[in-house]
């Protein structure tokens, strides 16, 4: 019998431990991009820029916006397009009008086209970082700072950054 | 195999009688029954929302039903044909099979196995009465793809929680098989002596207890991102939408070699009887199963080319991918080989094996094609991709399962089917579904898209010629039905080896079995 029972006791812990193993994916594919550098994430969190100078290369950075599930906003890039020398700092914003009356918490997911240089676009400071709250009937200037790396493989000379607004305020009511 | 068996007695098991016996039942052959039928419910209602979706097709317009309902019909015809119908088809063969195959009295968990079957009929009753909802039922696809899956409407943790009952029961079934494929083989029946298809379904067994946890994990997050607030696949939190689709097919594909691999232990089963000569390659045949099982884990991204994966991600999913052909292709040519000078003949379930073979190759090139990255952007979510796993299902894990039943009916009931009939349903099943799915490749490359209700004018004729395939696959499935009945009914008996050329320990037995067989270990020389 006790054949049996090693048996059964194996199985059950293999469909256990693949259970929280489809868990443990998730932390996993970030931590296999991060070490493969095999990635075409954007990134969300701050960037340090430490010793980029201007290399007298310029590329074009477009800059367009979505709002999710047509939430009562108007959101918009203060300039449709820029033309930027790489390894310089520059400052942009985006322009939120929110067409209710009440007050709404927002969170902006970034993406930059073409994925495989998302990398090299790197955002110093911005909006996206942190859920925005908005007063009723107002309209606000969200502020982005970014840096095109030096590293932007020469083949490219268009970057485009989008942004997607989520109305996070019942979210917010949860937390 | 030289057998001996000496022991056949069931007069002192008490067994109640009625709808209890089938509720109370612990005995593998119950439920090997109970799991087929259950599983032939299924596939005509599965088939019955495929004949809507055919319908609604037959010509460009929208004629019958509106299109939300007809994603649920895409939807609900998907996720009955793979857990309501495939699986519990293979399941049941096993109940069936595995015990008279290894010469063991039952299963190694007789209640467990109980439970598994009954967990099924409640799971889908959750699932389908999700159709009444105000709401509808859920139309996002099988696939279950945030954010829209997150958005329908109520339907969705009842399918949700439906399709971890489903989970449930198949990780215990698989625990079942192991179990009694690893323990209670009768003494000599080494595991290189083990028939191919106790072989193919102890592999799929292990691919189930590896996989089925993932989708459970995968689904448990949507429903928590929907309910609870996490934000694993909702990107206002900031999850990501396409780790969902990295996890889920972590579990689905794996799950298509579910879908699949017992069905190559049928038709290496039933090859052999009708060519009377031994499998070609056994070992290879092992070892093809098993390569074919690991590589399933390392190819998952073929599903989702289309995302925007970094080029070395897209080149490595390419060639495994492409990698799995050379194990199946060892297994092509060994059938072929096992065929190679045999004396054939051509009864309804060598028929279907050999349709099987040819159409599930058809199936397994546009796998192929598939699997090129450059050339799936062009054949992503198109009816390519629906002709290619409706050509490895139907004319693949359906007809496998076909064939099955009828070698194995004369067996399981003592009664020989009506062979003119049989191959009366073969050849219009193989006439029907090759007329349904062939021209959905045209179409695919043409650029039709997948879970549409309407396309443009130009597709009309092959749509319509689907159409017509389709009803005539469906009405030939009635002949089935009638088969059966037919079969039942008669009191003719056959002998114990129903098959001239059929080899293994369920031929020693009488036909049909004994309630309680193999109580005395045969002994394999």
């Amino acid at each position: 019998m006790n054949k049996y029972r090693k048996t059964y006791f194996l199985l059950t812990c293999a469909v256990v431990f693949m259970f929280f193993f489809s868990y443990m994916l998730v932390p996993l594919y970030d931590i296999f991009c991060e070490v493969t550098g095999l990635n075409g994430k954007t990134n969300i969190s701050k960037a340090i820029v430490l010793n980029e100078t201007p290399k007298n290369r310029f590329v074009k950075i477009q800059f367009t916006s979505n709002v999710a599930e047509s939430a009562p906003f108007q959101f918009q890039p203060f300039k449709k397009e820029m033309i930027v020398e790489v390894g310089k700092i520059y400052n942009t914003s985006y322009l939120l009008t929110n067409k209710s009356t009440d007050i709404k918490h927002v969170t902006a997911s970034p993406s930059v086209v073409p994925s495989q240089n998302a990398e090299y676009f790197k955002k110093i400071e911005c909006f996206c970082f942190t859920e925005q709250k908005i007063l009723g009937l107002t309209t606000e200037s969200l502020p982005l700072q970014f840096i095109i790396d030096n590293k932007l493989p020469l083949e490219t000379n268009t970057l485009i950054l989008s942004y997607t607004l989520f109305n996070t305020t019942n979210q917010a009511g949860l937390k | 195999m030289n057998t001996n068996i000496d022991n056949v007695h069931d007069d002192h098991h008490h067994t109640p009688t009625g709808i209890m016996r089938w509720i109370t039942t612990t005995n593998h052959k119950d439920i090997g029954t109970l799991y087929l039928w259950f599983s032939l419910l299924m596939f005509f209602i599965g088939g019955f929302m495929a004949l809507i979706i055919r319908a609604e097709l037959f010509e460009p317009g929208l004629q019958l039903v509106i299109p939300g309902f007809f994603n649920q019909m895409t939807t609900m015809h998907a996720l009955i044909m793979i857990f309501g119908a495939v699986m519990p088809a293979f399941v049941g063969l096993a109940n069936w099979q595995v015990p008279l195959m290894i010469g063991a009295p039952d299963m190694a968990l007789p209640r467990l196995n109980n439970w598994s079957f009954w967990i099924l009929p409640f799971a889908f009753t959750m699932m389908l009465s999700t159709l009444f909802f105000e709401s509808g039922g859920p139309a996002a696809g099988w696939t279950l793809y945030p954010p829209l899956s997150l958005q329908g409407g109520d339907s969705m943790p009842f399918v949700i929680l439906s399709i971890h009952m489903l989970g449930i029961s198949s990780i215990l079934g698989a625990i079942n098989i192991i179990a009694t494929i690893l323990n209670m083989r009768a003494p000599g029946m080494t595991l290189m002596k083990l028939p191919m298809f106790i072989w193919t379904w102890l592999i799929t067994a292990f691919l189930l207890i590896a996989a089925m946890p993932v989708l459970a994990g995968a689904i448990t997050m949507l429903l928590t991102d929907r309910f609870f607030g996490t934000s694993f696949f909702t990107a206002s939190g900031g999850g990501d939408p396409v780790m969902f689709q990295h996890i889920f097919w972590f579990f689905g594909h794996p799950e298509v070699y579910i879908l699949i691999l017992p069905a190559f232990g049928i038709v290496s089963t039933i090859l052999p009887t009708f060519s009377r000569k031994k499998l070609f390659g056994y070992d290879s045949m092992v070892y093809a199963t098993v390569s074919i099982a690991l590589l399933s884990f390392i190819v998952w991204a073929h599903h989702m080319f289309t995302v925007g994966m970094p080029l070395a991600g897209e080149i490595f999913f390419m060639l495994t991918t492409m990698l799995i052909a050379v194990p199946t292709g060892v297994k092509v040519f060994n059938w072929v080989a096992t065929m190679w000078q045999g004396s054939m003949t051509f009864e309804t379930p060598m028929l279907f094996s050999i349709a099987f073979i040819i159409l599930f190759t058809i199936g397994g090139f546009s796998g192929l094609m598939l699997a090129m990255t450059p050339a799936d952007f062009q054949y992503h979510d198109t009816y390519f991709v629906v002709a290619h796993f409706h050509y490895v299902l139907v004319p693949g894990a359906v007809f496998a399962i076909i064939a099955a039943v009828y070698y194995w009916l004369p067996k399981w009931t003592g009664k020989m089917y009506d062979e003119g009939l049989g191959k009366l349903h073969f050849w219009l099943t193989t006439i029907f579904v090759n007329l349904t799915f062939f021209p959905q490749h045209f179409v695919g490359l043409a650029g039709m898209p997948r879970r549409i209700p309407d396309y443009p004018v130009q597709f009309a004729d092959f749509n319509a010629i689907s159409s017509i395939g389709a009803f005539g696959f469906g009405l030939s499935q009635l002949l089935f039905l009638y088969i059966l009945y037919k079969t039942l009914k008669q009191n003719k008996t056959v002998e114990d080896k129903a098959w001239d050329g059929a080899e293994g320990l369920e031929w020693t037995l009488s036909s049909p079995p004994p309630y309680h067989s193999f109580e005395t270990p045969p002994k394999i020389n």
